[in-house]
């Protein structure tokens, strides 16, 4: 029996392959350049496959992976039917509403909101009763605000670099982020012999 | 013209699929027959009015319709609660013993994601009026008996008890709230976030290690069993245990222990299960397939109060496992197809008569271009793959060869020639 991951493309991957490397498993065909699409480890124990990170939730619950390792973000926007076993704490952030400095958001009047996250950024201010618009956008969000296309994003903030460059700012937190390990249901029952000691390696890594 | 007409979430079922799907369908029915249920049926429309205090279905995923009397309607989303209003309305003594199987459609208008089913087939059972561990086993071992008996192997049930956790919590000063906040995070075994969550909370330190514990207790019953017997705090867990190891012994009596296992991290926020509950899988295929419980509080609902218990199959997720591993019956039974020139017509109704007789497929043409053309079409047709062909011509049968059509007898059953 073998025991497939489903990794986040980009940063997220390479720290969870670090620590399966660190965990003593060995990736002889793996490079970051490999056009590989599959790749197992010299034991044939593991696999690990890299997807986009919004496709990770439904591949673990589809059970066409059985451990997935994601971002709170991507869980909270495409909510899944998995456990959600360990926060492995790496690629730590903050989701965040971002905005002009001198624009704070003001109550009563309807907000025009630009962020790759429709659903979190909808929970969030719908909760605070706020009426808002949302705009899907794909990618650089902080340029929504600036060409007037919203007054406000919803995203996630590593170090704050690129809101200052483009003289935004964070105007209220929503909630933190990091990384965490997926299991399927059926497969933590029915693999349980190979997948505790995984996690239970995992766990010891943090 | 009706172009691309389709509906996300319902689709048609080919005649390969319907085949399967009916002969498993008539295989569990005789299975649970010959445990003593009765097969019955409720309406495909119900009123919303059953369901709009039901939590385990959101009022959202519920398809409504108005009749001609201003009556709101419902697609029936669930197939337990008719029924015990059923088992209420025609038995209105509470120690009746009642037991039922269905097989039905249910509609569910899940928003997301598109591609997922609204049209669900179920099959299942409900044992009415029994409060005892047998009859949890009973239904338990029907569970699996449903997947063994179609070749399936790799049978898994995870058992739990929503009693263990409320019956905790009962004795802990939660706000509904944290409730549920804390039933979440057990159901995705988030031990990471529940302890971030009880950081918060105002409770004693050996409450809060013991609830950190509960998502873990799942596994082999034994070991389990222990487990939880070392984290009782009050009568009602210990009975909780009780009630969960009897049920186990009977599975080891009958024989089919081997296919459980305990899982305590489930709770009743979505459903109407009052005490066991399980799940059952297939290996190798993710998504639970089997879903069952005891709900002692339902049928009160009804003004008969009454136990029961009672699971359901989800009858396509099972095809298309067996279809992945070939475990399918397929339709392959020949058929025999009698090709004729006009004049030969009642001699070829009256051969196909004599198959139909003897329970054989038999179909009749007449032909309207040259023998190789009309072969040609046949063959080329999915759904005529594999059948005899046979020409009548001057009250002589022929049938194709290497290309050439030599005169043959009349055409039989396969099982007779050989």
């Amino acid at each position: 029996m073998v025991i497939r991951f489903a990794l986040a493309k980009g940063r997220v991957a390479r720290k969870a392959i670090e620590l399966l490397i660190e965990l003593g498993y060995i990736f002889e065909d793996y490079s970051e350049k490999s056009r590989k699409l599959i790749f197992t480890d010299t034991t044939g124990t593991i696999e690990f496959f890299l997807v986009k990170s919004p496709d990770v939730p439904i591949y673990v619950e589809k059970g066409a992976a059985d451990i997935g390792i994601v971002g709170k973000d991507v869980l909270l926007e495409h909510p899944a039917q998995v456990y959600e076993m360990l926060n492995l704490n790496i690629g730590r952030c903050k989701m965040c509403v971002a905005g002009f400095k001198d624009r704070p958001i003001s109550f009563g009047k309807k907000l025009v909101v630009g962020t790759k996250y429709p659903v979190i950024a909808k929970n969030y201010f719908h909760t605070k009763g706020q009426l808002v618009d949302i705009i899907k956008i794909n990618g650089s969000v902080e340029l929504a605000p600036l060409i007037g296309l919203s007054d406000c994003i919803v995203d996630i903030v590593e170090s704050g670099n690129t809101l200052k460059e483009n003289g935004l700012t964070v105007l209220e937190e929503i909630c933190e982020i990091s990384s965490r390990l997926i299991v399927n249901q059926v497969s933590l029952k029915t693999k349980h012999e190979l997948i505790d000691p995984i996690i239970k390696a995992f766990e010891k890594q943090l | 013209m009706l172009f691309n007409y389709t509906i996300d979430g319902f689709e048609n079922v080919q005649h390969q699929d319907y085949f399967s799907h009916q002969k498993i369908t008539r295989k569990l029915m005789s299975l649970y027959r010959t445990y003593g249920y009765h097969q019955i049926s409720t309406p495909t429309f119900e009123t919303y009015d059953l369901y709009v205090h039901e939590d385990s279905i959101p009022s959202d995923d519920l398809f409504k319709l108005v009749n001609h009397q201003g009556k709101v309607l419902v697609l029936k989303p669930d197939a337990t609660l008719p029924i015990t209003r059923m088992a209420a309305m025609n038995h209105p003594s509470s120690d009746e013993i009642i037991k039922y199987c269905y097989q039905t459609n249910i509609y569910r208008n899940f928003s997301a994601p598109e591609m997922v089913k609204k049209e669900i087939n179920q099959i299942g059972i409900e044992y009415f009026g029994n409060n005892s561990p047998e009859c949890d086993g009973e239904v338990i071992a029907l569970a699996i008996l449903s997947l063994l008996e179609n070749g399936i192997a790799d049978v898994h049930i995870d058992l739990g008890h929503v009693g263990f956790i409320n019956y905790l919590f009962d004795d802990l000063a939660l706000s509904p709230q944290e409730r549920q906040t804390l039933f979440r995070y057990i159901e995705n075994k988030n031990i990471g976030d529940i302890a971030a969550y009880l950081e918060q909370l105002e409770l004693a330190t050996d409450k809060k290690e013991l609830i950190l514990k509960l998502p873990t207790l799942y596994g082999q019953p034994q070991t389990v069993l222990k487990e939880m017997r070392s984290l009782c705090v009050n009568q009602k867990m210990e009975w909780v245990v009780e009630q969960i190891a009897e049920i186990y012994q009977h599975l080891e009596v009958i024989g089919l222990a081997q296919y459980v296992i305990f899982d305590l991290g489930f709770t009743n926020q979505m459903n109407y299960y009052t005490d066991i509950n399980f799940k059952g899988y297939i290996n190798n295929c993710g998504e639970p397939v089997i879903s069952g419980g005891r709900y002692n509080d339902l049928s009160e609902k009804f003004g008969i109060p009454r136990p029961a218990c009672g699971f359901a199959i989800d009858l396509l997720k099972v095809i298309d496992y067996m279809e992945e591993e070939n475990l399918l019956p397929l339709d392959n039974q020949p058929r025999t197809v009698i090709c004729y020139t006009a004049p030969d017509k009642a001699a070829a109704y009256h051969a196909a008569q004599n198959l139909r007789a003897q329970a054989a497929i038999a179909e009749v043409f007449i032909i309207k271009n040259s023998w190789a053309e009309q072969l040609q079409a046949l063959q080329k047709n999915q759904l005529y793959q594999n059948a005899n062909v046979y020409f009548l011509s001057d009250g002589q049968f022929f049938a194709e060869h290497d290309k050439k059509f030599l005169p043959v007898d009349s055409p039989e059953l396969e099982s007779e020639v050989n």
